[in-house]
């Protein structure tokens, strides 16, 4: 390899390096993806949350539990129940709305998922 | 020349393959993450139920400001599109008026409006079903001053017209004009319509493979279908509601319900009042020997 190809190989590599980090400023930072179409399983936490309250308030005026139960397999295919569960008690915990917490507790009985936490708010908030 | 143009042009080419490296690493191979997004980046699909979820929260739990909240950041046509599309779902499915009233509240505090709701807007009169043009006389206090040394004002009646209230924008009744000034024709009281309707017919129907079913078609004096007249089935304890002109492939006056043989029915009209029918009951249609036993359905015709 001659000295010239030696210098045209580092030029170019340099180039590379640069085009690469633009590459990634652009691609990352300045023109990332934009996504739409999204499912409701990459929502942020709070939307979760506030999405499993709606479908256990939901389940009180439709009646559908085949509906809750497709609405929460969105969030969680294997086991939709226990994400029902686990909001309940995160909210008695943290000492979230009574009403929620009954309504997400009679969702969880429904779906066959109560638990002795959840028991004392299916006959409403205690 | 020739060496010292190829070896300006490596950088370049350099750069160009590095940038197309960066980009597909950055936009197919590792994009940014998709995580923590918001209602309004769903699929059209969802984003519908999401509105629906609200709304049927706002259902349960009265709360306009959560309601609000939870649909803050969505386009008004995903919710317009999506409440219009749960009212007249439940409308037609014949779903209790306490809902679909709760709906309609909400679907005005947003700016939402179909046909489907004008039964269940909250008036303060009940407009009614033919508008009626009725103004009233109301008197005023006019000061009438004679030049005296002692002025005093003096009551006098004067008739000025009081327009009826307002029908909702979307009615798609006329909305009555009465000019503002000018004598005052006497009014020429016309009942509503809905307290003149009587069963005009009654037959069964006896068709093969259809659901039992009490079918009710509301005609004004013209024979014309009428829409949006609220028709009760009421029997020993239940009730089901049903609005006129939902079903508007069997007409603008049709309305019906699912029966079961053995229930005694009555069906009223507008408010739960007077019946007109009592005592109707689902029977079994009269069949040819070894043909298969079969009930019936009934039509009810109303008019004045």
């Amino acid at each position: 390899m001659n000295k010239r190809t030696k210098q045209w190989l580092l030029r170019a590599a340099v180039g590379a390096v640069v085009g690469l980090v633009l590459g990634f400023i652009i691609g990352w930072w300045l023109w990332p993806v934009q996504y739409t179409n999204t499912a409701p399983v990459v929502l942020r936490q709070d939307y979760r949350d506030d999405y499993i309250v709606m479908i256990a308030t939901a389940y009180e005026v439709e009646e559908d539990l085949e509906q809750a139960r497709e609405r929460l397999k969105l969030l969680d295919p294997r086991e939709p129940a226990t994400l029902v569960v686990e909001l309940a008690e995160r909210l008695i915990e943290a000492g979230g709305d009574a009403d929620d917490i009954a309504r997400l507790a009679r969702l969880a009985w429904a779906l066959g998922a109560t638990t002795s936490t959840l028991i004392p708010y299916l006959e409403g908030p205690p | 020349m020739s060496t010292l143009s190829s070896l300006r042009a490596a950088p370049i080419i350099g750069l160009v393959i590095g940038l197309a490296l960066g980009l597909a690493y950055t936009w197919v191979i590792a994009p940014v993450e998709l995580v923590n997004t918001y209602p309004a980046l769903l699929r059209t699909d969802y984003r519908w139920d999401w509105v629906r979820l609200a709304a049927l929260s706002y259902v349960a739990d009265g709360d306009m400001e959560r309601a609000r909240a939870r649909l803050n950041g969505l386009k008004h046509e995903d919710v317009a599109g999506a409440m219009r599309a749960l009212i007249e779902e439940y409308t037609a499915a014949g779903r209790s008026a306490d809902i679909l009233r709760r709906l309609t509240t909400l679907a005005e505090a947003l700016d939402v409006h179909t046909p489907a709701m004008l039964v269940y807007l909250r008036t303060p009169t009940s407009p009614p079903l033919v508008p009626v043009s009725t103004p009233s006389l109301t008197p005023t206090l006019t000061p009438s001053c004679t030049p005296t040394p002692s002025c005093t004002p003096s009551p006098t009646a004067t008739p000025t017209l009081t327009p009826p209230p307002t029908p909702h924008a979307f009615s798609p009744l006329s909305t009555p004009t009465i000019e503002p000034t000018g004598t005052p024709l006497p009014p020429t009281p016309t009942p509503p319509l809905l307290s003149r309707l009587r069963v005009v017919e009654q037959e069964q129907i006896c068709e093969p493979g259809q659901r039992v079913h009490i079918e009710v078609v509301v005609r004004d004096e013209r024979g014309a279908g009428v829409a949006g007249v609220e028709i009760w089935l009421t029997w020993p304890g239940g009730a089901d509601r049903a609005v006129t002109g939902l079903k508007p492939q069997h007409g603008a006056g049709y309305a019906d319900f699912n029966a079961e043989p053995g229930v005694s029915y009555a069906l009223s009209i507008g408010e739960l009042g007077m019946p007109l029918v009592t005592g109707l009951r689902i029977e079994p249609c009269p069949v040819e020997e070894g043909e298969n036993p079969l009930m019936g359905s009934w039509r009810i015709v109303l008019g004045p």
